[in-house]
């Protein structure tokens, strides 16, 4: 793999250690201690994700319907993948997914979690029932949505015409059926960003708080100044880990749309799934998901990179 | 170890081909094991089948029969991944739609039926190829039209009968259509089923004889994809209002708000409690009368090392009259069989009165086109392009238009 | 109420209140429909659910553990969720020493590496999996079943995050005193990162109990059978008994919900031992 590209982000990416723990301890020593809390993790994931991709990178050269031998076909797949609409169609669907999710997520995980940290009462509750939604399935949470987002009588649309507007069309219009995602996704992983930045809020050392409030800062600049940053390495994993899991949204799309009308909402993993196990072709998926892997990858370094800027450890 | 899995994952398919070449079944000497996957039992029918296990394996003292049940909406994953890895049960069930496909890659053994007289040959043949069994029905159901006869009643109108066709339907669904007080006269799905259905009811195929391009964008496709797509708004709820989410036809049924319902006799037991009159006829047809029907069968794994044993099971659960009996005081789909005399007792089950028409519609069967290779790509596209054409998006001509050009160059290769 | 409040602050005390409630009202109702779907016997999901059901009855419940091992199921999805747990603790924040305070020579890269794990769909790399998972011979076991899970990329870097905001003075100090990696990682590290660790029990716990397509296809015997896959049976080739599936999902919820509240106070518990309010 060449990844070499990724050499500088990842390895600076914390501080550096003011100590230096070689110093008297022999390398064969330390090299046996990194081991000793590597291996632990790096066995099950070489053999049970590592192994399988790098199959998966080889089913992507053969032409195979699971049923029949397999034969090889060089970059074919890759080939016609790229010169496909659907693939361009797919990967469009799935950007405009996550740029419509991340912001609305992470601003109403963060506003949550700065509302449930406070002096609330019966706050331990609250943070349940918001948590509610993470737990419930998707075959749950789509029925729901599909019936508050129905265009004729809908309570979404209800309440939009009890002030003069005539509401869209929502998961029936090829225009609305993403946001109609959106909006349900957002809504249902609220409580997940929330668990993620209440725990990073807990890290925070109220002397910084208190120090801001001396200096007669209010809330909205402690807000900027003091909380925002000191959660960034909460932030930059919520970041990272969102994007990577919503390059690969599939269940609500499957449970709020089916990928319609007419493909409009139609996912990369969908995709991946129908050429694996209905369209017969699981060499293209392969394919696919080794270009998605990519896409992925690209920007989750260069996310990496960039954190140094904005991303604040201790 | 990345390499044994790559080997591993390469060698499987030249392990299938050479297996499938040696089909010759094992002598099947002393006690043998034989396992069966299925889907059909799941949900509620788990003890009828080990009642016809048992059955066989008290009349077969040799054989063990080993079942592993799945959920229907999963199989299709885990027996393809059952059928990559060479994992595959000596038997399994299959659908129709998948039947082609199967048989083509090699994946089913030659059956050598002991007693082919006992099955209906329609449904027999539907699962031959040049001749040959490669799989048997294990059961059926097909789609009739029910009727709430007290909405006919109110309204005036005449109860469906087996002769009716579609300018009677229409004719009555328009009389019973009172959109203001939220009654529809009639609902069938705008999907891939119902289209190649209608254009079977008049007269169109949906592929060519070489099934290497479709055949459907004629003057009788035309008309019978309009005859669909122009229920939606008139006489049947739109997209919005419902129409195609799970269950919704079911309900507005059953809620006394629909009077006609195009949907499979497996819903009778849906709809037996409902508080108003109600029976079945058999679907009208505009030229000709044609009647969908789903089924079941089961197969045989090439692979398997006791073909012998696995095929006395497979007849036996898809013929034996223990099955015939289990099925029918159980409700569980009807049994494939050609004897009708047997299955007299269905006929008076209860509720539909006119269960006859379950059996009447068999007179004229459609079943679904298939092709070896883009089935589910097919059906998925056919049943898009409808739905735009449904939506206003396309007229019902571009609707076609555009479904020939997409399925055409999944299925020409 | 604090009675110093001004009259903007008590103002916006209020919003907040009113805005958190409403909130959790609209967080609470689909959990809320699915119980009362539960306990409306013949109910269609189609139709709009009464908020109160005209004939309640626990029948769907009756049924659910009548008609299938569902005390078996549960039993086995709670035993694997458990060690999943408690293995991804242990591999998680080992992993996640090692990338925060061990430099290596292409610590960088294997870090990627690990990242990289996320970034394939399941969906394709079960067929490999099944097919190595068979060579091993471990197709229908629950170490099958488990092995896939033993290490997640997401737990190592949500570790990883909160290890790099322990201040690194503390290492220092014990490293003055003489400790070495492994004291340091047990009485300097963990005790500072429980918050993360209550977090890692919850995700990690959630993500076995809901997991499908690989206990799908590598459990098949009905007695190593789990809850998501029980459940989906639930559902026909051509019907649907809502009442039964809601029942099944209310079931599904619930542990994950007690777990939730009581991982939950481990954070909050986290801070107070630090000697923070």
């Amino acid at each position: 793999m060449t990844l070499s590209t990724a050499r500088p982000g990842l390895a600076d990416s914390s501080t550096p250690p003011k100590v230096t723990y070689r110093v008297r301890r022999g390398k064969g020593r330390y090299t046996l201690t990194v081991l000793a809390f590597l291996l632990p993790s790096a066995i099950p994931l070489t053999l049970f994700v590592l192994g399988p991709m790098v199959a998966a990178a080889w089913i992507s050269l053969q032409k195979w319907n699971l049923l029949a031998p397999m034969s090889f076909v060089g970059f074919d797949n890759y080939a016609k993948l790229l010169t496909d609409t659907t693939t361009r169609d797919v990967f469009l669907h799935t950007v405009y997914y996550i740029a419509g999710y991340l912001p609305l997520v992470y601003i109403g995980g963060l506003a949550l979690a700065l509302a449930l940290n406070a002096a609330l009462k019966g706050r331990a509750f609250l943070r349940g029932i918001y948590f509610l939604p993470v737990v419930t399935s998707w075959i749950v949470v789509a029925l729901v949505w599909r019936w508050l987002l129905n265009p004729s009588n809908g309570i979404v649309n209800s309440t939009l015409a009890v002030f003069g507007i005539d509401g869209p069309g929502w998961w029936t219009d090829p225009v609305w059926a993403m946001p109609s995602i959106i909006i349900a996704s957002a809504w249902k992983d609220l409580g997940f960003v929330m668990v993620i930045l209440l725990a990073g809020l807990q890290a925070i050392n109220p002397d910084m708080y208190e120090a801001a409030k001396i200096d007669g800062a209010g809330w909205w600049r402690r807000l900027v100044s003091v909380t925002l940053p000191l959660l960034s390495p909460s932030t930059f994993f919520v970041f990272v880990i969102s994007l990577i899991n919503g390059f690969q949204v599939f269940d609500q799309v499957y449970a709020m749309t089916g990928g319609g009308p007419n493909g409009a909402s139609e996912v990369v993993v969908q995709q991946i799934y129908d050429l694996t196990f209905r369209y017969g072709a699981a060499g293209e998926a392969s394919a696919l998901s080794w270009i998605l892997f990519i896409v992925i990858l690209a920007i989750t370094l260069i996310q990496v990179r960039g954190q140094k800027r904005w991303v604040n450890y201790e | 170890m990345k390499r044994n899995v790559i080997a591993t994952v390469g060698m499987l398919g030249i392990a299938a081909l050479a297996l499938s070449a040696c089909a010759a079944p094992a002598a099947d000497e002393g006690p043998v094991t034989i396992t069966y996957t299925n889907f059909i039992s799941n949900d509620g029918n788990e003890d009828n089948l080990q009642t016809i296990v048992d059955a066989f394996e008290k009349e077969n003292p040799d054989i063990t029969v080993e079942v592993t049940t799945l959920p229907y909406g999963d199989y299709g994953t885990a027996l393809q991944t059952d059928l990559a890895a060479g994992t595959v049960s000596d038997v399994f069930d299959i659908e129709f739609s998948n039947y082609a496909s199967y048989q083509a890659n090699g994946v089913l053994a030659p059956l050598t039926v002991a007693n082919p007289e006992a099955y209906r040959q329609s449904l027999l043949e539907a699962y031959s190829t040049d001749g040959t069994s490669y799989a048997l029905p294990s059961s059926f159901s097909d789609v009739v039209l029910y009727y709430n006869a007290d909405l006919f009643d109110a309204a005036g109108v005449d109860y469906p009968t087996n002769d009716w066709t579609w300018a009677d339907e229409k004719a009555a669904a328009e009389k019973l259509t009172n959109q203001a007080a939220g009654v529809w006269g009639d609902h069938q799905p705008i999907s891939f089923y119902e289209y190649y259905k209608a254009l079977a009811q008049n007269g169109g195929q949906f592929l060519n004889a070489d099934k290497t391009a479709v055949a459907f964008n004629t003057p009788e496709g035309l008309a019978a994809a309009e005859w669909l797509v122009n229920k939606s708004g008139t006489v049947m709820p739109t997209i919005e209002q419902g129409q195609g989410t799970p269950d919704f036809d079911t309900n507005l049924f059953k809620d006394g708000k629909l009077a006609m319902l195009h949907t499979g006799i497996w819903v009778f037991g849906a709809v037996a409690d409902v508080p108003f009159n109600w029976n079945i006829a058999v679907e009208p047809g505009n030229t000709v009368q044609a009647s969908a029907v789903f089924s079941n069968a089961i197969g045989v794994s090439a692979t398997s090392e006791h073909i012998a044993a696995a095929t006395k099971w497979a007849e036996f659960l898809t013929s034996s009259d223990t099955m015939v009996q289990t099925r029918l005081d159980a409700g569980w789909e009807l049994p494939p069989i050609s004897d009708e005399a047997q299955l007299a007792s269905y006929l008076d089950k209860g509720a539909p009165a006119n269960r006859k028409a379950v059996f009447d519609s068999l007179d004229g069967i459609a079943l679904p086109p298939v092709v070896a290779a883009g089935q589910a790509e097919m059906q998925d596209i056919m049943g898009q392009e409808l739905v735009e054409a449904q939506a206003g998006r396309k007229t019902v001509q571009e609707a076609l238009n555009s479904a020939e050009e997409r399925i055409n160059a999944v299925i020409g290769g | 109420m604090n009675s110093r409040m001004t009259g903007r602050a008590l103002a916006g005390w209020i919003l907040l209140h009113v805005v958190i409630v409403a909130g959790a009202i609209a967080m609470f109702f689909p959990f809320l429909w699915t119980v009362i779907t539960s306990i409306s016997p013949g109910v269609g999901l189609t139709v709009t659910p009464a908020l109160i059901p005209e004939n309640p009855s626990l029948d769907a419940y009756a049924r659910l553990f009548a008609e299938r091992p569902f005390g078996r199921v549960i039993l086995n999805s709670f035993g694997l969720a458990l060690v999943t747990t408690v293995v991804q603790l242990i591999t998680s924040s080992t992993a996640a020493y090692a990338f925060s305070r061990l430099p290596f020579r292409g610590r960088g890269i294997v870090f990627a590496v690990y990242l990289a794990t996320m970034m394939i769909p399941l969906q394709v790399l079960i067929v490999p999996l099944f097919v190595e998972l068979k060579t091993f011979g471990l197709l229908n076991t629950y170490l099958g079943a488990l092995l896939p899970t033993f290490a997640s990329a997401f737990g190592i870097f949500l570790v990883r995050q909160a290890i790099n905001q322990v201040p690194r003075d503390l290492d220092e100090a014990a490293t003055l005193d003489g400790a070495s990696h492994f004291r340091i990682f047990f009485s300097v590290i963990i005790p500072n990162i429980r918050p993360a660790l209550a977090t890692l029990t919850i995700f990690a716990f959630m993500g076995s109990w809901n997991s499908f397509l690989w206990p799908l296809v590598v459990l098949r015997k009905p007695e190593l059978q789990t809850l998501p896959i029980a459940l989906a049976g639930l559902q026909g080739q051509y019907t649907t008994e809502w009442d039964i599936i809601m029942a099944g999902s209310v079931v599904s919820i619930l542990p994950m919900l007690a777990l939730y509240i009581f991982a939950q106070k481990y954070v909050i518990q986290g801070v107070a031992s630090s000697g923070i309010k």
